[in-house]
């Protein structure tokens, strides 16, 4: 076994451990009743590694099976995990709930057209049959994923609204595990599966992943707390350049 | 081979874009220590003037083309100046009404979220509004009205000087109300 091959094993059972802690952590302090569709993704996370090792040495054969269904089933749980992202943000702010629900359609919509229309006018050069579609596949899911995180943390951003601490955490985890995502399901397209760079990706992949998993565990630690929140009232003088301007505005 | 490149940067520009984030996290309060020192002048008489069709009918009666459409390209960006103020200021309230919404006094909580909703509208009119005028610097010819932001801008500030009364009672109501 090569040194590169342990780091591989070593990166790919690391994050799990760390996710076992994770879902100890929401148990603990209640927080899987908050963020119910991360905790069935962590858990699941777990579970699905546990039964890729043990096929990986009971039947073999059986593996590509597995983990292509536990792959698929992992994205979809993903897909949940920033639905829940969106409503949980957009709750601390009833009066733009309706802003919540129009922006996540519009952005899923605007996005899965960009993807699809990639996927069709930009097909890959590297493998062929279904090792293309499943790659072609993963680009479309990272560009949505990752499109639609994004454009919650730019909509936040512009608008000043401020992140709870546990809900900032996943979503930024969720967030650069699905950049990195895009940028290697692009790699492949255009590679393919040579085994000399085949290894190195997956390390790399593995590497993001662990420090995902360490952001999610750092910042579901941290008591939760909302920034604005330590803001002080409006002091005095600001009060009375707001009335100046008033004053400005109804007797100009 | 151009998306692969494309998508790879966009990947690692959004990554970049995510780190930023993750380092301004929690450091909101460095301008809500002193907002007073952040707020930007807005003369919305200014504004209300650079925007007014009439005043853009009398200036392209009296220039030439070429001279009209040199000073309206100027007049816009000075409107987009003043928008970027007042949805600068309103960002600023928002943190502001963010930190009163968790007042105890019922009263204080209903006026912080009526400014939320304010502050935010303002910033949205003035981002379609400044995307409308940066077309026009370079179409002149094609008319805007972004009145909404100033409208809004007012009951915005209506808004933030009722929040301030019911913060600091004791300061009764001001003239302007």
């Amino acid at each position: 076994m090569t040194a590169l091959r342990m780091l591989w094993y070593l990166l790919w059972i690391a994050p799990h451990v760390l996710q076992v802690m994770i879902v100890n952590l929401m148990y603990r302090r209640g927080l899987y009743k908050r963020f119910p569709a991360f905790f069935v993704y962590t858990i699941f996370e777990i579970l699905q590694v546990g039964v890729l090792l043990a096929a990986s040495q009971v039947k073999r054969g059986l593996y590509p099976t597995l983990y292509a269904d536990g792959l698929a089933i992992s994205t979809a749980i993903r897909f949940w995990v920033i639905y829940e992202l969106y409503i949980y943000f957009f709750r601390h702010y009833p009066s733009l709930s309706i802003s919540a629900r129009t922006l996540f359609r519009a952005t899923t919509v605007a996005l899965l057209l960009l993807a699809v229309g990639l996927a069709i006018f930009a097909p890959s050069v590297g493998p062929d049959g279904p090792l293309r579609v499943a790659y072609t596949l993963d680009r479309t899911v990272s560009i949505l994923q990752g499109g639609l995180l994004i454009v919650l943390f730019l909509f936040s951003k512009y608008f000043a609204l401020s992140w709870r601490t546990h809900g900032f955490g996943i979503a930024l985890g969720l967030g650069i595990f699905a950049c990195v995502e895009l940028a290697t399901s692009a790699v492949w397209l255009q590679l393919g599966t040579m085994e000399s760079h085949r290894i190195l990706i997956n390390v790399m992949g593995q590497a993001v992943y662990l420090g995902c998993v360490f952001i999610w565990l750092f910042y579901l630690a941290r008591p939760e707390t909302v920034p604005a929140a330590d803001a002080k009232a409006l002091p005095p003088q600001d009060l009375e350049i707001w009335n100046r301007e008033l004053e400005r505005l109804l007797h100009p | 081979m151009t998306i692969t490149i494309i998508l790879i940067v966009v990947s690692f520009a959004a990554l970049g874009f995510l780190f930023r984030l993750a380092k301004g996290h929690g450091s909101a309060s460095e301008l809500l220590d002193n907002p007073s020192q952040h707020l930007r002048p807005v003369d919305i008489e200014a504004f209300r003037n650079l925007i007014d069709p009439e005043e853009r009918e009398f200036l392209r009666k009296n220039l030439s083309p070429v001279e009209f459409r040199v000073v309206q390209r100027q007049r816009l960006l000075a409107a987009a100046e003043y928008i970027g103020g007042a949805a600068h200021n309103a960002a600023l309230l928002l943190r502001m009404g963010e930190a009163a919404r968790h007042s105890s006094d019922p009263a204080t909580a209903e006026a912080a979220e009526k400014l939320i909703r304010n502050a935010f509208r303002l910033r949205l009119y003035a981002f379609q509004a400044r995307a409308g005028i940066y077309v026009c610097t370079l179409m002149p010819g094609v008319q805007i009205s972004p009145v909404r932001v100033a409208e809004r801008y007012e009951q915005m500030t209506r808004q933030v000087v009722m929040l301030g009364c019911l913060q600091y009672p004791t300061r009764g109501v001001p003239a302007a109300m």
